[in-house]
């Protein structure tokens, strides 16, 4: 993966060499790469995958961008269809505020500077989002994406996705047996200190 | 011959940079070491001497996934799909930012090799036939497709000369076992299949390879004086005449 970061993250991107069309096939290359060698090996394990954004977040991104919507399909029908895909709505002003809290220094590509909406980049961030909200929305029949409602308040929220994913955890493989997580389940403790010692959990 | 010219194989996804291309694109195929780079070098001298405006372009030299590309199959650890898409980046890269800007100021992009190459490798590799032709399908279709065919048993002494064995020319990251040569030859055969069948498919102009230099480089002159009658040289013909290597 590191590889595929590289060339996208290294002086090219700085260097604003990226067009719709080969921004789309890097990130793509570097979603394949994680598919190949993270994704499906712990999925054929049995494992649960958690994934972060998936090909729809590409689907939105590359459309609004101003790419076929058929071709950036059949470039990521390799990837694996997920067993469920949430899709966290929240109406366009709200994502705005959240997002443009503060006036972060938005990236080059991230506000959309690329394809010239506007000059200004927070102007080119609003219509940018706008078209992939418009994207998503679309794409909720077209890949039946479950909707959650992400302006209720976050546990709200948690216990919804747990409902709709409890379902499916039947059969899949189980964390590895840990005497110190018995240690603190049969103590009422949660590890909060604990935790720090553990060498972070490579996450899949 | 430039009927085909501002087509595209699937998508128009770039088809605003090819409005009054007035290039012409003409394209190298052929396996490792069968003397592509040798006779883009013989042409460009020729065409720049006729008064045009050459430029040349190959796989894995954009800017963009060139060196990522490189060293990716330095490691040998990316999967076919990410290699595919890699080569796909640098194809892209170099489509937009070499290829037809060239064509639209009016220059003849002698390209050593283009898609079908990579196409080959990937179907060699068991890559799905459909994926990988929608994944280039938004490449420019090429005024003229050169096919330099070759056999393998032409072809070892040929790359022995050259630089020996490599890893990915026979296909070592994919076949079973460590034998170089059984491997390359075993590669190269199934690759040459593939050729043979996509030379069909996409048109190819086929050249017997084995041929002297100078045969093959008299054969591409005259198909290619075809592609660009109509052309206006830039610049007039310089006096200097082109010695061929022959034999």
């Amino acid at each position: 993966m590191e590889l595929v970061l590289d060339s996208r993250r290294g002086h090219p991107a700085r260097k604003q060499l990226l067009t719709p069309l080969s921004f789309s096939l890097i990130h793509a290359a570097d979603f394949a790469d994680r598919m190949e060698r993270q994704m499906l090996p712990a999925l054929k394990a049995g494992a649960i995958v958690l994934a972060d954004r998936y090909i729809y977040t590409a689907f939105g991104r590359d459309v609004a961008r101003g790419l076929d919507p058929q071709f950036v399909r059949e470039i990521y029908n390799f990837a694996i269809r997920p067993t469920i895909a949430f899709y966290f709505r929240v109406p366009l002003e709200e994502s705005l505020k959240r997002i443009l809290i503060g006036r972060p220094q938005l990236k080059f590509y991230e506000a959309g500077l690329d394809i010239g909406l506007d000059e200004d980049p927070y102007e080119s961030f609003r219509l940018f989002q706008c078209q992939i909200l418009d994207e998503y929305d679309r794409m909720v029949d077209e890949f039946g994406l479950t909707v959650i409602d992400a302006t209720k308040p976050l546990l709200e929220q948690q216990e919804e996705v747990r409902e709709i994913v409890a379902p499916h955890l039947e059969n899949v493989l189980s964390a590895e047996h840990s005497a110190w997580r018995e240690a603190l389940t049969e103590e009422g403790l949660h590890g909060r200190y604990l935790e720090s010692l553990v060498p972070e959990q490579e996450t899949v | 011959m430039s009927n085909k010219q501002g087509q595209f194989y699937g998508y128009d996804l770039l088809a605003e940079h090819i409005q009054d291309c007035k290039g012409r694109l003409i394209v190298l195929e052929g396996t490792d070491g069968v003397g592509r780079s040798s006779q883009i070098a013989l042409l460009r001298e020729w065409l720049e001497n006729e008064g045009y405006a050459v430029a040349t372009s190959g796989l894995k030299r954009g800017k963009l996934a060139g060196k990522g590309l490189n060293e990716a199959m330095e490691g040998h650890t990316l999967g076919d799909t990410t290699m595919n898409l890699l080569y796909a980046t640098d194809f892209a890269d170099r489509l937009e930012r070499e290829i037809l800007p060239a064509l639209r100021a009016g220059f003849i992009m002698l390209t050593d090799r283009y898609v079908y190459s990579i196409i080959a490798r990937a179907l060699v590799r068991g890559v799905d036939p459909h994926w990988i032709r929608e994944l280039f399908s938004f490449a420019l279709v090429p005024d003229i497709v050169f096919y330099l065919q070759t056999d393998v048993h032409r072809l070892v002494p040929r790359v022995l000369n050259a630089r020996g064995f490599d890893y990915w020319e026979s296909g070592l990251d994919f076949l079973p076992g460590r034998d170089y040569y059984d491997h390359f030859v075993e590669y190269q055969r199934r690759l040459l299949a593939q050729f043979d069948a996509i030379a069909d498919e996409y048109g190819f102009y086929r050249i017997d390879g084995s041929q002297s230099m100078h045969k093959v480089f008299i054969d591409l002159q005259v198909q290619i004086e075809n592609v660009i009658s109509g052309m206006k040289p830039t610049l007039p013909p310089s006096n200097g005449s082109l010695e061929v290597p022959t034999g």
